[in-house]
C-alpha cells in the first residue's frame, strides 16, 4: 500500500502524516542464517540451529516485545501520565508519540511458523525498513538462534488499507477517481478524530478539482 | 539510595515463596537441604532470627544487607519443606508441611502466638516459637502489621496479635496471644484464601463470596457498616461476580473475579486515574489496562497482590502491572513518580509471583 495524493490532496497527505497513525506489515523471516544487513540477500555472517523453536516461545519473545514497545509508546506521547486524561486515553488504546519518536511496535503477532520461514504481522509507527529487518534478527538471537528477513509488505498506511489499493492494471483515471470518492469520507473522520481539524474544507476542493476532470 | 528497576537477586536455591515486611524480605524454597529460608533486611526485632554476627560471636547483626540463612528448630530438618513465608510489621511466619508454623520477631501484641512477656528484648533474640495446636493442617500464613492470621485445610480462620482495630476478628479490640479461631459471618465457611498487609482483611470462600474485618476507616467495610473498627467477619455483598483472589493493602483493597476482571475499593491511589481517590464500592480497572486489546483477546489477570500503598496484577501472559504510591521507586518501572494506573514492568522473563512491602517487591521469575 503507497498513498498518492492528487493536488489539494497533498495537503492532507501532511495533516495525516501528523496524524502518527499506525502501519501495517507483514513480515517475512527465515531461521538459521544471520547476514550483516538483516535480509536474506546480505552477506552471510552466521549459521546456526533452529529445531528447538517452536510457535509457543516465538509467541512470548513477541509478548515481551509488545510490553516494552507499549511502554516506550506511553513515555514518547509526551503525556502527563498523572492526569486523569492520560488513564482516559490510556483505557481506550489512544495514547501515542504525536511528535518524532524512535520506531515504536503497537501489536506484533505470529501468522505462521513453518520452520524455518516464518510470518509476522507487524503494526508499528516511525518504522524504516532496516528497523524491521532488525526486529526479525533480534528475534532470532532472542530464540537462541538467528533469523533474516526476507520480505515486507506494507499492508496498511494508516487509514488505507489492501483493499482500498489499486492494482498496477487498474490504474486509469475513472478508477482513481473512485477510489478518491472511496477514501474520502474514512480519511475526513480520521482527521477530525485525531486533530480536529476542518478537513471539510481541502475535501471540498477535492471536489471542485474532480468536478473539473470530469468535465474535460 | 534506591533501586527503581528489577535487579536479579542471584540465590542458591530456587526460591518458591518470597515475602516482604516492613524493611525486611524473607525468602524460602521448598528443598530438603538443611537451609530452606533466606532474610535479609531490618533484624532489630529478630525478625529474621538470630544472625550471628562474624565478628562478634555472642551478637547479632540487627541490620543483614544480603539473604543470610535463618536458622530453624526442626526436629526432621531433611525431611520438612517450607511451603511459605509472610512477613508483618516486625514479625515473620514460616509455614512447613509437616511441622506446623515458626513464628519470630516481634511478640508484643502476641502476634507470633506466644504470651506476650513483659520486658522481652526482640533484639538478638534465639526465640522461635512453634505453633501446632490447629483443627487441621494450616495452609496459609498472613502477617498483618501487628497481627497474623492462619488458615488451615478445614477453612477456618485463626489469629493471634493486636486487635485495637478489630483486625483479628474475634470479637474484641484487646490482643490475643494465642491463636483462636475466628467467627462470625465466616463460621462454617469453608474459607479458600485470606489476605492483609496493615489492618484490614480479607477471606476468600470456595463459593466466590468475600468477607472482611478490621480497620475500615478507609471506606474498605464502608458497604456494610458505618463504624470505622469492625471486630468480627462480615459478608461483603458485592454484586461483582465470584471472586477468586482477595488482596488488602493498607487503605485499599483489590479483588480478583473468576472472569479474571479486577476491582478495587478503598483510599489511596486506587488504579483509575488521579480521580479516583476513594470508593466504598468497588470498581473495575479496564482490562485493556493490563494488555487485552482486539488483538489479544484472551489476557487475563491471574493474580492481584496489595503492598501497604500499591498494587500488582500478574496476567496469564507473564507479565507484571503495578500501580499505586512508587516510594522510593518499589514499583519497579524505572521512574520515581506515582502510577496512577497499570503500568507494565518490564522483567527480563515470565513473571511467576511476586510479593509486595511497604517500599519494596520481590518477584519470582522464570526466565524465558
Amino acid at each position: 500500500v503507497s498513498v498518492l495524493g492528487i493536488g489539494h490532496g497533498n495537503k492532507l497527505l501532511t495533516d495525516l502524516h501528523n496524524c502518527h497513525l499506525t502501519k501495517v506489515y507483514t513480515v517475512g523471516g527465515l531461521f538459521g542464517k544471520a547476514t550483516d544487513d538483516f535480509s536474506d540477500t546480505g552477506k552471510l555472517v552466521e549459521k546456526t540451529t533452529f529445531d528447538h523453536i517452536t510457535r509457543e516461545k516465538l509467541e512470548r519473545i513477541l509478548a515481551v516485545i509488545q510490553g516494552t514497545n507499549h511502554k516506550a509508546l506511553l513515555m514518547h506521547s509526551g503525556i502527563d501520565m498523572k492526569t486523569q486524561e492520560a488513564y482516559e486515553l490510556a483505557v481506550r488504546g489512544l495514547i501515542r508519540p504525536m511528535g518524532r519518536s524512535p520506531p515504536i511496535i503497537t501489536a506484533i503477532r505470529c501468522l505462521q511458523l513453518a520452520l524455518p520461514e516464518f510470518q509476522l504481522e507487524i503494526h508499528c509507527l516511525h518504522e524504516t525498513q532496516q528497523y524491521l529487518r532488525k526486529v526479525v534478527h533480534e528475534i532470532g538471537l532472542e530464540l537462541k538462534s538467528s533469523a533474516v528477513c526476507t520480505q515486507v509488505r506494507r499492508i496498511r498506511d494508516g487509514v488505507f488499507t489492501l483493499d482500498d489499493a489499486l492494482l498496477r492494471t487498474h490504474w486509469n483515471l475513472q478508477n482513481i477517481q473512485n477510489a478518491i470518492l472511496d477514501c474520502q469520507l474514512k480519511v475526513k473522520t480520521e482527521l477530525e478524530r485525531t486533530l480536529g481539524l476542518q478537513a471539510d474544507r481541502h475535501l471540498h476542493e477535492i471536489d471542485v478539482e474532480k468536478a473539473q476532470a470530469a468535465e474535460s | 539510595r534506591s533501586q527503581p528497576t528489577p535487579y536479579r537477586l542471584e540465590t542458591e536455591e530456587k526460591i518458591s515463596s518470597a515475602a516482604c515486611g516492613y524493611g525486611f524480605t524473607l525468602l524460602a524454597s521448598d528443598t530438603t537441604d538443611i537451609t530452606k529460608v533466606w532474610g535479609m533486611g531490618l533484624n532489630k526485632d529478630s525478625q529474621l532470627g538470630f544472625q550471628r554476627s562474624r565478628r562478634d560471636r555472642a551478637k547479632g547483626y540487627e541490620y543483614v544487607l544480603e539473604p543470610s540463612p535463618v536458622p530453624l528448630p526442626l526436629e526432621k530438618p531433611q525431611q520438612t519443606r517450607v511451603l511459605q513465608v509472610s512477613c508483618g510489621r516486625a514479625h515473620s511466619l514460616i509455614l512447613t508441611d509437616r511441622e506446623g508454623v515458626f513464628t519470630m520477631g516481634n511478640n508484643s501484641y502476641g502476634q507470633c502466638g506466644r504470651n506476650v512477656v513483659e520486658d522481652e528484648m526482640y533484639s538478638e533474640s534465639y526465640v522461635i516459637h512453634q505453633l501446632k495446636e490447629f483443627d487441621s493442617r494450616v495452609v496459609q500464613v498472613v502477617c498483618g502489621q501487628d497481627h497474623s492470621l492462619f488458615r488451615t485445610k478445614k477453612g477456618t480462620v485463626y489469629a493471634c496479635g493486636w486487635g485495637a482495630d478489630g483486625q483479628t476478628g474475634l470479637g474484641h479490640y484487646d490482643i490475643t496471644s494465642v491463636p483462636t479461631k475466628l467467627q462470625g459471618d465466616i463460621a462454617g465457611v469453608n474459607i479458600i484464601q485470606v489476605s492483609s498487609y496493615g489492618d484490614c482483611c480479607l477471606a476468600v470462600s470456595d463459593e466466590g463470596d468475600v468477607f472482611g474485618w478490621g480497620n475500615s476507616e478507609y471506606l474498605q467495610l464502608a458497604c456494610v457498616t458505618e463504624t470505622t473498627q469492625v471486630n468480627v467477619p462480615r459478608h461483603l455483598p458485592f454484586k461483582i461476580g465470584k471472586i477468586k483472589e482477595a488482596a488488602c493493602g493498607g487503605t485499599g483493597n483489590v479483588v480478583l473475579t473468576e472472569e479474571g476482571n479486577v476491582f478495587v475499593w478503598g483510599y489511596g491511589i486506587l488504579g483509575k486515574g488521579p480521580n479516583l481517590i476513594e470508593t466504598a464500592v468497588p470498581e473495575m480497572i479496564p482490562p485493556s489496562l493490563f494488555g487485552r486489546s482486539d488483538f489479544n483477546p484472551d489476557v487475563r489477570v491471574a493474580h492481584v497482590r496489595c503492598g501497604l500503598s500499591h498494587f500488582a496484577a500478574l496476567t496469564n501472559r507473564g507479565e507484571l502491572f503495578v500501580w499505586g504510591k512508587n516510594l522510593r521507586g518499589c514499583l519497579g518501572t524505572g521512574r520515581m513518580e506515582d502510577h496512577y494506573f497499570p503500568w507494565r514492568v518490564t522483567v527480563p522473563g515470565e513473571v511467576v509471583d511476586v510479593a509486595c512491602g511497604v517500599d519494596h517487591m520481590v518477584s519470582m521469575v522464570k526466565s524465558f
